[in-house]
């Protein structure tokens, strides 16, 4: 495997639930190398969406060791740089059109120079919303909407998305249009990829299938 | 500009629903900057022009002793070489009875030297019937309520009684003669009370009629306009005190005082009025500014899963926060902006409202009677201003503040997992 783009050991994640104590992670272990794509599978609840939490850093670990590849600074501006997320329900920001949507990952590292613009601009022509890019979210489909949100992982060119089921909501000829986008610009970018998802047919379309079982990730 | 008062903005103002709370928000503001600075305008406008009023009928300064004064002239000469001191004239007070046609009126009489008063205070300007000009020893100036009350105008002839002329009828069983003094004009402060019972007649008819002499009551000062009148007050004092025991005789309780010192009492209950009042005003701006928090915390509720997103794309946790409280402060802003237009407006046109207000009601009379205006006077001092301004901005963006520490709190993870 090439360096590794992001690296866990034994991570563990326990969740308070009433007087009972919720052991979602019980050392799971991920390597992930530059542009490699890797998909997880699992039961609803199994911590899926736990886990990309953990790797993004949004969450803090209870045990383990999680190591980031180079570059990535500390705190939240270095998860920006480092790390491109896209969510099961797009979170577009719905006052904002599809473009500054797409921009709004690069205005929070610092005021967009005159290259943002024309990468935002490049971007939404990649994803196929060239003539949309003026719409707000309520004025796109499921599909659009994740597809901007796509283009918006893919701004501020980072080493790793990280996909919690991006197609769950989008009906199958939506889902597939979307999946072949989100791996061929991965591709094309070099950019690794963690794919969370249900589905055995785009899990199967990653480099690697690993599923989450007990709290352990394992070989599918 | 950065990120999160870029997005505060857009929030605010995006259209639809959200621009129609914010719009709500504002007005509320709006409308408590506006009440403020009608109130605090009308209500700083009166206590100008009281203050003006108090200014121009008795000078700047006025120096008084326990008794009479005797000797005006020499006391005048020591106070016109204190540095700051304009001119300076000698006057008389006390009460008459007046009567014209058998209507009797007992008012204040204020004995003036007609040579010097206007040097001092601007009395003319409130003679609107006939001329101060016209003033000399067989003539009066009457009260424009006064006169209206008695049914005397310029050129009637009243009669005059005073207490001297009743204490010699007691006393020397003389026949009691009143003095009869022809209307030479009338005036008119625009203070009710001042209009409806006083009376200007020269010094020397004054002391003729008080039997003073030549000593007067009081001296009035006029002090070079931008100094200080207790500070001028002051420096007299210093100088009568040094001519005490030479030219000046020795007199009990001699003391110069500023008008404002003269009149403290009356200006503390003016003061106190205007705090009172913005005290209780204030609190409209404070309902505002919990309506913008409830608005604000609502956005944070609804916005939840945006706020873990932001998180997501690596804003810091403060900036977040700052992003929610730069939204009150915006509304606090615009509100603010708003109330100015508004209460401007209101106060630029606030004559013409309250007449169409007692139009309707037909309570014009009543409003000079008893409120003692007819216009509705203003005057908005650079300090209120300020007040009112940074009244609203702080209490909007403390509104922002409760809100906008709960959306910095929330974890990232925790708010992506919101449904």
């Amino acid at each position: 495997m090439s360096e590794a783009v992001v690296s866990a050991r034994g991570l563990r994640k326990s969740y308070r639930s009433g007087d009972r104590n919720l052991e979602v992670l019980r050392g799971a272990d991920l390597d992930v190398g530059a542009g490699e794509s890797v998909s997880i599978r699992g039961e609803s609840g199994s911590g899926k969406s736990t886990l990309l939490h953990l790797l993004a850093r949004l969450d803090s670990l209870d045990a383990g060791t999680l190591a980031w590849g180079i570059s990535a600074g500390p705190g939240p501006r270095g998860r920006a740089r480092f790390i491109g997320m896209v969510f099961q329900s797009y979170y577009l920001i719905p006052e904002l059109n599809a473009r500054d949507n797409v921009l709004m990952a690069r205005r929070i590292l610092g005021r967009p120079d005159r290259a943002a613009y024309v990468r935002a601009d490049g971007l939404i022509a990649r994803v196929g919303l060239a003539q949309r890019a003026g719409h707000l979210p309520s004025q796109l489909s499921g599909g659009e909407c994740q597809r901007v949100a796509v283009a918006r992982a893919l701004m501020n060119s980072p080493r790793l998305i990280l996909a919690d089921e991006p197609t769950g909501n989008l009906d199958e000829q939506t889902a597939d249009s979307v999946m072949d986008l989100l791996l061929s610009l991965c591709s094309e970018t070099g950019t690794a990829l963690v794919l969370v998802t249900h589905n055995a047919g785009y899990a199967a379309r990653t480099q690697r299938q690993l599923f989450l079982h007990l709290g352990v990730l394992n070989p599918a | 500009m950065p990120w999160y008062l870029y997005l505060a903005l857009k929030q605010l103002f995006s259209s639809g629903q959200r621009l129609f709370f914010t719009l709500v928000s504002a007005v509320s503001v709006a409308l408590g900057v506006a009440l403020l600075i009608i109130v605090l305008s009308v209500m700083g406008g009166f206590g100008y022009e009281i203050r003006q009023k108090l200014v121009d009928t008795q000078g700047d300064v006025t120096v008084r002793a326990s008794s009479v004064i005797p000797s005006a002239a020499a006391m005048e000469s020591v106070i016109r070489k204190v540095p700051g001191v304009v001119a300076t004239t000698a006057s008389a007070q006390g009460f008459v009875m007046v009567e014209y046609d058998k209507k009797p009126a007992f008012p204040t009489v204020q004995g003036i030297d007609i040579d010097t008063v206007e040097s001092v205070t601007p009395l003319g300007r409130y003679v609107t019937g006939g001329s101060l000009n016209d003033l000399d020893d067989d003539s009066i100036i009457l009260s424009s309520i006064l006169a209206r009350s008695i049914g005397a105008e310029p050129g009637s002839k009243v009669e005059v009684y005073t207490p001297l002329a009743l204490e010699k009828a007691n006393n020397d069983n003389e026949i009691l003669l009143p003095t009869t003094l022809t209307v030479a004009g009338i005036f008119e402060i625009g203070h009710q009370q001042i209009d409806s019972s006083t009376v200007i007649v020269t010094l020397r008819r004054m002391q003729d009629l008080y039997g003073l002499g030549h000593s007067v009551h009081s001296i009035e000062v006029k002090i070079a306009p931008g100094l200080d009148a207790d500070y001028e007050a002051e420096r007299i004092n210093l100088a009568l005190g040094r001519a005490e025991g030479t030219a000046l005789p020795q007199l009990q309780g001699l003391e110069a005082r500023s008008w404002a010192e003269t009149d403290q009492d009356f200006l503390w209950v003016l003061q106190l009025e205007k705090n009172i009042m913005t005290l209780i005003l204030l609190f409209v701006v404070i309902v505002a500014a919990f309506l913008t928090m409830s608005l604000l915390l609502v956005l944070v509720l609804k916005k939840t899963r945006e706020i873990g997103l932001l998180g997501a794309l690596g804003a810091s946790r403060r900036a977040i926060a700052f992003c929610f409280c730069l939204q009150g402060i915006c509304i606090g802003v615009v509100g603010t902006a708003g109330g100015l237009v508004l209460g401007f407006t209101f106060l630029h046109f606030r004559n013409d409202i309250v007449r169409l207000v007692t139009r309707f009601t037909g309570s014009q009379a009543i409003l000079e009677q008893f409120y003692q205006f007819s216009e509705l006077p203003s005057h908005t001092s650079g300090h209120d201003l300020a007040f009112v301004i940074l009244a609203a901005i702080i209490l909007s963006a403390l509104a922002g503040i409760i809100p906008a520490a709960i959306a910095g709190n929330l974890k990232p993870a925790e708010a992506l997992r919101n449904e």
